[in-house]
């Protein structure tokens, strides 16, 4: 095209971008050459470092099973799986000795049940109140104390359940003991609240506000805006909530060993929560301290675990196929709309159809069943009336109304958390208080922990905590940077997200005796600090992975897309425009994770705790004192020492709370959170 | 002066899946012009647009056959890197995109990235781009704000300096006005008739106005073929095709 515009030529036009950049080769310029060539093999290698991050949690939950396995072999062996599992006695140090396992199945399914069925609601509703509902102030206040709330150890919640929440039933219900199904459920619901508010939080948080306002400009109410709008967008997260929350209740050990009464008996009739349980977690806790090495008790003990293991992880798998096919549903991916359609439906089209035709008389079946199973026929009574209620009586309430009831009920799920929370923080604070003095916290324990103080077990506490973190940390983020930013999908991507999931839901006991069968025992550490920190961050490394995970996620495709668009390679994407965003999210997984560590009994019960010491640890391969295990044991087997066990109790609760703020200060420190 | 092909594409195909979104484009494009490409919502322009910095290389389930040649060698050819394309060959997208940080590591961000770390390299380059972009006098006063706070207009023109900040030979734009207002549109028209003096600019935009007024080309593209191309003026006054007259017409479906 030649016109007027052209500048004459030997005048060459005035350059108004001269180039600074260092000039690439000939031609087109984007050949491979040396520099390229270095700059190809560093992403690789940093990919390759993040894939092997990723592949350790497969080769973990595969070492695990190997070791548990080969450990409970001979009990299967001896007397058969299928009597070990529905064996109706569990009494092994009896003559004769009898395994059988149905019972504590059977408590750790009920107790799990009731459980859920206190704090799923209680959950939810909280998370909407303060997703939605609360005031920025209320809010500033509300999360973080229930952030709180998830950092109170469970021995705490145990040693509480104890000594005030036993009495209590024993009196206002006058039976024998307070040490029952309820007690036991009552705290799993208070353990798995946190996890169920804060992550059904975070997604009813993040769902778009367009869909939102889209809503609201349509006339909607807020309540009709967030029960039909927010919450299905929000539904994975929330299911993924509601997983963990369970996950949460039936792989607890030591709240339920210390209030469930450890019978192991099927409750009479099967609705009796009043009756004393015992939980497959709380049998591993009581016994495999005490039982001798290669003794039939000790394999048996082993075949708990699996069972244990088995069934948490098949609860979770199916939750994670849950969970990605609503994901799918949503957001169907190309390669799903290319996939053919199958001709004829098949099993799970058809299971699908049958129940969505029949989801009203199902739902209401399950729950005269479930009410009849609590009060008998009463609760089949005031199933039938309840349904007729909704059927028969027209809806005559004005959407305003709807919402006043909807927002007072949410207002009370939070009330009633956080009263919870503030019963026993008011209780340990009071009572522990007056005992907690200097020397307390600096001398060591005497007279089995009835004087002295506790000072080998706050620093033998640290310890474990940086040690563990030390290890996880760095695991966990690799992981979940290869997870999002680089895997594909396929059979090995599958492969790993699925073992990650797995690690997730196996209970802290199953940790704590793979520690013991692996590195105590295999790889002859012994029962020492090391093998404790190194139990401690397998367990917490699939937190930090998850919650990595879904805060990377959260940075749009659009920025990642402007980076790469200028030139930026992968690694430099991810590390400058992906990862600063992404920090705060880190740290709360960071923080939920130090919590659980710092709280941790089960773990290290058998790898890396003794109960009293002068000394401090010398060298990694040296047993320690640990706060948790310390409070377990005063509060259990030390008859006399209620000053020293409230004042052991506080002093957890306040190291936990000092993490809990120097994290939550970094994170609000670095972020005004991203509004994408 | 004849012109110089800088970008050219033979029997181009890109399938989502087994939906052929492109179909055999062939066509080549000239360097320091605007050449749009104008068509009806899903015709596959910005998926064509995108095989030009292999930025469909990011979404799962993309093949593409075909060839497609700068500067006379096959960007998707063995020994090509896309890192290196995509820093020839700039993009601004729909929507804008600033990164959250501030006004200023938005755009230095890139020569950051290509290795300049010289404080007094990177002002030059952040004022330079900045002013390219029409944005430096609105925002010279506030370089350390967060970008996340300009108005929709002046993210995009950001988003404009931010891909001059590592000079590109080749700027594409996807809609880079069908978020902004007309006052921020005509801005970054203008602008792009400037751009134009020292850059090879491609734009794809559903708005046949903006494509009369700022391109020298024009493709027209229809359910994932490249109907017709040539000249602006051509295209416009005497389109070969009847598809496409319907369709700059206003007389389409």
């Amino acid at each position: 095209m030649t016109d007027g515009k052209e500048p004459p030529a030997g005048k060459p036009p005035e350059n108004p971008f001269p180039a600074v950049l260092p000039a690439g080769p000939e031609a087109g310029g984007f050949l491979r050459d040396r520099h390229q060539a270095r700059r190809y093999r560093r992403e690789t290698l940093i990919r390759a470092a993040w894939f092997i991050c990723a592949f350790f949690a497969v080769i973990t939950i595969f070492f695990i099973f190997a070791f548990l396995l080969l450990d409970a072999y001979p009990i299967f062996e001896e007397i058969g799986i299928w009597n070990f599992l529905t064996g109706p006695i569990w009494n092994p140090t009896g003559t004769p000795p009898a395994y059988g396992i149905w019972p504590l199945i059977v408590d750790t399914i009920l107790a799990t049940l009731l459980a859920m069925a206190i704090a799923i609601p209680l959950g939810v509703g909280s998370a909407i109140y303060i997703a939605e509902l609360a005031p920025y102030r209320v809010k500033a206040v509300v999360k973080p104390a229930v952030e709180l709330l998830a950092g109170i150890p469970s021995v705490v919640f145990g040693f509480f359940g104890l000594i005030v929440l036993t009495t209590w039933i024993r009196v206002s219900f006058d039976v024998p003991s307070g040490e029952t199904w309820l007690a036991g459920s009552l705290l799993l619901a208070l353990i798995s609240l946190p996890v169920i508010i804060s992550v059904s939080e975070d997604a009813l948080s993040s769902a778009p506000r367009e869909y939102k306002e889209g809503s609201l400009a349509l006339g909607a109410t807020h309540w009709q805006t967030i029960s039909r709008v927010l919450t299905p967008a929000a539904l994975s997260g929330i299911t993924a909530a509601i997983i963990l929350g369970v996950g949460r209740a039936a792989g607890e050990t030591m709240a339920v060993l210390m209030v469930t009464g450890n019978a192991p008996v099927i409750p009479e009739p099967i609705y009796n929560v009043l009756s004393p349980i015992r939980t497959l977690t709380g049998t591993l806790g009581i016994e495999m301290g005490e039982v001798p090495v290669d003794s039939t008790h000790y394999y048996a003990l082993f075949g708990v675990a699996v069972v244990l293991l088995v069934i948490t992880l098949v609860i979770n798998y199916t939750a994670t196929v849950v969970l990605a096919r609503i994901k799918r549903q949503q957001a169907p991916s190309a390669a799903d709309c290319a996939r053919k359609k199958p001709e004829a439906p098949g099993w799970r089209e058809r299971g699908e159809a049958f129940f969505r035709t029949y989801r009203v008389p199902i739902v209401w079946g399950l729950l005269a069943l479930a009410l009849s199973g609590f009060f008998g026929v009463t609760g089949i009574a005031a199933t039938i009336i309840l349904y007729l209620v909704v059927r028969f009586v027209p809806p005559r309430v004005s959407p305003k109304w709807e919402q006043r009831v909807a927002f007072s009920l949410a207002g009370l799920c939070i009330i009633v958390v956080l009263l919870s929370l503030g019963v026993i923080l008011f209780d340990i604070i009071s009572k522990g208080l007056p005992y907690v003095t200097w020397e307390f916290l600096t001398s060591p324990p005497s007279n089995l922990g009835r004087e002295g103080g506790i000072a080998p077990a706050i620093v033998g506490t640290m310890y474990l905590v940086i040690g563990s973190i030390a290890i996880a940390l760095p695991l966990g983020i690799g992981a979940a940077i290869y997870l999002t930013e680089y895997a594909k999908q396929g059979r090995l991507v599958a492969l790993i997200r699925t073992a990650t999931d797995l690690l997730n839901g196996t209970p802290s006991i199953v940790f704590g005796l793979f520690g013991f069968a692996f590195l105590v025992l295999y790889l002859g550490f012994g029962v020492c600090l090391l093998a404790g920190q190194i139990t401690l961050a397998l367990m917490v490394l699939p937190t930090i992975i998850r919650t990595t995970e879904e805060s990377l996620i959260t940075v749009p495709i659009s920025i990642r897309e402007g980076s790469l668009a200028l030139g930026a390679s992968k690694w430099q994407t991810i590390r400058k425009v992906v990862l600063p965003p992404s920090v705060p999210g880190i740290l709360t997984g960071t923080i939920l994770s130090i919590g659980r560590v710092a709280g941790e009994t089960a773990p290290i019960l058998f790898t890396a705790v003794i109960f009293s010491t002068r000394f401090l640890p010398s060298s990694l391969f040296q047993p320690v004192m640990a706060l948790p295990y310390h409070l377990y044991i005063l509060a259990t087997n030390v008859p006399g020492a209620k000053g020293q066990q409230y004042a052991t109790a506080l002093v957890l609760l306040v190291l936990v709370v000092a993490f809990y703020a120097i994290a939550i200060w970094i994170r609000y420190r670095s972020s005004a959170r991203h509004h994408w | 002066m004849t012109e110089t092909t800088i970008i050219s594409t033979t029997h181009l195909n890109l399938y989502y899946g087994d939906n052929n979104a492109v179909k055999d484009v062939s066509m080549e494009i000239p360097d320091k012009r605007v050449t749009a490409l104008i068509g009806p919502s899903g015709c596959g322009k910005s998926t064509l647009i995108r095989c030009f910095n292999r930025m469909n290389d990011l979404v799962p389930g993309v093949r593409i056959t075909g060839q497609i040649d700068f500067r006379g060698e096959n960007i998707y050819g063995r020994g090509a890197d896309p890192v290196e394309i995509r820093r020839k060959i700039g993009m601004v997208f729909q929507k804008p995109n600033p990164f959250p940080k501030s006004v200023y590591e938005n755009v230095a961000y890139g020569p950051r990235i290509h290795g300049i770390n010289d404080k007094k390299r990177l002002d030059e380059i952040v004022e330079r781009s900045l002013r390219n972009a029409a944005l430096w006098d609105e925002v010279n006063e506030r370089l350390k704000d967060s970008a996340m706070g300009l108005s929709g207009g002046q993210q995009q023109r950001l988003c404009i300096a931010r891909t001059l900040a590592v000079e590109p030979e080749v700027i594409l734009m996807d809609e880079p006005c069908s978020a902004l207002d007309p006052i921020a549109t005509s801005k970054i028209e203008t602008l792009i008739n400037e751009l134009k003096k020292q850059y090879c600019v491609i734009i794809v935009t559903h708005n046949m106005q903006q494509a009369a007024r700022v391109s020298d080309y024009t493709g027209f593209m229809y359910l994932g073929e490249m109907i017709e191309c040539g000249t602006t003026t051509q295209i416009f006054e005497h389109p070969r095709e009847e598809l496409t007259e319907n369709y700059i017409t206003g007389r389409f479906g």
